[in-house]
């Protein structure tokens, strides 16, 4: 079953072409990942399929439905649930409050307690849950996003570089989180990144963009033999 | 509500609607009371979108003056108790919040914070142009028909200290509610990152338009109640940009965002407007309370940025 389908997709700045005709699906519970290098597309494409900002030509497709125009709050209500690559937290806001806004919004009725709580435990939250997000570590704030993005219904988790910029160990833990939510949850993951090596530990497929087009799609193992990939992002050493 | 909140806050409301009762009080200060009252209760309708939603309305005023001269408009010609009227007016106050919204609130920026200046000064022209409805320059005078509460008119400012504390209280238990319900979350999600509130779900626009239309409505409530006391409402007084600014200060300088902060904000504002003012008159200094009012505001813009709410946690929260 298809959970997105990216059909035709472009979009223009002006003059510069940002997005040329990019094609591509995701299966259901699927952990796709989305690289390349700096200015490739990757963060314009992300913001596109959460809604953020307007497709120029073409079609998004979740669960078989077209959202193309549809608004982002929608599209995290029908499932699609994101971070941002810069941190983007509700400043004033608790750990708690932070994820009852959207547990509020996505699950049903009560069941916005319960969705809180969960998520607390599963992010490993719980203790900081009256903190405010001025008082959290970088990778308590990165856990706090996931844990926000995640709460409540989510079938499509899209990760904007969450996993870069933390220590081995913290990297490991979210990692860790991410595949019992693909694995126990069904959910899909699509995530953007540039450590590599998070990358092919999560990513059961990627896709490299480059100049706004897709250059490769394939398994990780594809993907670092890739005479392309390598030449335009990876560089030789990556073969090694 | 925690037990001291609730001695502490109910003691002082119970202090306030005593004060008519001290033998050989002046109607001046109820009347200053009554004055303290009406500018908290604006404060507090501001708080609403401005402190919970982050919607910067610089021309609140508005909402203010269509409420009151709509109730003052409806006594006049139709006989319509006010009692009746305000509703009418916080309604009207409202619909005009979500009219403004509707064109606004779509656009990023300072679209909208111009439009509601903007809307204000326009309303300030068509009140002096429309003398037959609105008495232009010189004001509508609500009809007098003495102590009639079925009017809402009384001799004596001590009723509309009683009717002002009522609504006081109930503003802010209204905002503490707020603070916790999901509109109030949604409110604060949108006030603190647009976009982060809708990639969690939120309806950014109808929780701008809702959260605005709530706190047109109350000050339009604000706008009856001083139009009843004062019994005259004018165009600068309605829709100037005087009356604009002096809404934002009792949030501004207690707390935004916060449902003690207006409150606070609103005694200390309306006492330091007090005692410069009679300092300026003893001391024959014409001007120099307006110039000290400036001054000891400026300091709380700069001092504590966050009002005097924030400056009270960031105490508590430093370590000895």
């Amino acid at each position: 079953m298809i959970s997105l389908k990216v059909d035709s997709l472009s979009k223009d700045f002006g003059g510069l072409k940002v997005l040329r005709d990019v094609n591509f699906t995701v299966e259901h519970g699927e952990i796709l990942g989305l690289i390349g290098p700096n200015g490739a597309g990757k963060s314009t494409l992300f913001e596109i399929i959460g809604g953020a900002m307007a497709a120029g030509r073409g079609r998004i497709e979740l669960f078989g439905r077209d959202v193309t125009r549809m608004p982002p709050h929608q599209r995290r209500r029908l499932g699609l649930c994101r971070t941002f690559q810069k941190i983007r937290l509700f400043a004033n806001l608790s750990v708690a409050e932070n994820i009852r806004v959207a547990a509020n919004e996505t699950a049903a009725g009560s069941g916005a307690d319960a969705a809180v709580e969960e998520t607390l435990a599963l992010l490993n939250l719980s203790a900081l849950r009256e903190a405010h997000p001025d008082e959290l570590t970088l990778a308590e704030r990165k856990r706090l996003e996931i844990a926000r993005a995640m709460t409540g219904t989510c079938r499509i988790l899209m990760l904007d570089e969450s996993l870069s910029g933390l220590t081995h160990d913290e990297s490991e833990e979210l990692i860790d989180v991410v595949r019992r939510l693909n694995r126990e949850r069904d959910v899909t993951v699509v995530l953007v990144e540039h450590v590599m090596p998070v990358v092919m530990a999560l990513a059961k497929r990627l896709i490299v963009l480059h100049h706004g087009t897709i250059i490769a799609d394939g398994t990780p193992e594809q993907i670092v033999e890739n005479p392309m990939v390598i030449e335009a992002y990876l560089g030789e050493g990556a073969r090694a | 509500m925690r037990r001291r909140d609730l001695l502490v806050g109910g003691g002082m409301a119970l202090a306030v609607a005593l004060v008519p009762f001290i033998p050989g009080i002046n109607s001046y200060y109820i009347s200053v009371i009554v004055r303290a009252l009406t500018f908290i209760m604006l404060g507090q309708a501001w708080n609403v979108i401005a402190g919970l939603g982050g919607q910067l309305s610089l021309g609140h005023g508005v909402f203010f003056g269509v409420a009151a001269y709509a109730v003052a408009f409806l006594f006049n010609g139709f006989g319509i108790s006010p009692w009746l009227g305000l509703w009418v007016a916080m309604a009207l106050s409202a619909l005009l919040a979500l009219l403004i919204g509707l064109a606004t609130f779509r656009s990023r920026g300072v679209y909208f914070a111009l439009a509601t200046v903007a809307i204000s000064l326009g309303f300030e022209k068509v009140a002096r142009f429309l003398t037959a409805y609105t008495g232009g320059d010189a004001g509508l005078a609500v009809n007098f028909r003495g102590t009639a509460p079925w009017a809402m008119q009384f001799r004596g400012p001590a009723p509309f200290l009683w009717m002002d504390l009522v609504v006081v209280v109930g503003f802010y238990l209204f905002t503490r509610w707020l603070l916790r319900s999901r509109l109030g979350l949604r409110l604060q999600a949108v006030r603190d990152d647009e976009d982060a509130a809708a990639a969690s779900g939120v309806d950014v626009f109808a929780t701008k338009m809702v959260g605005f239309a709530i706190s047109a409505a109350m000050t339009g409530l604000a706008g009856v109640l001083h139009v009843q006391f004062y019994l005259a409402i004018d165009p600068g007084t309605a829709f100037g940009l005087f009356q604009a600014i002096q809404i934002q200060l009792p949030a501004l300088i207690g707390g935004l965002g916060t449902a003690a902060g207006p409150i606070l904000g609103g005694a200390i504002a309306i006492l330091l407007s007090e005692a410069t003012n009679w300092w300026a008159t003893v001391s024959k200094l014409q001007g120099a309370d307006t110039l000290v009012y400036g001054v000891v505001l400026l300091g709380v813009v700069l001092f504590a940025p966050a009002g005097v709410m924030g400056f009270l946690r960031r105490k508590r929260a430093t370590p000895r």
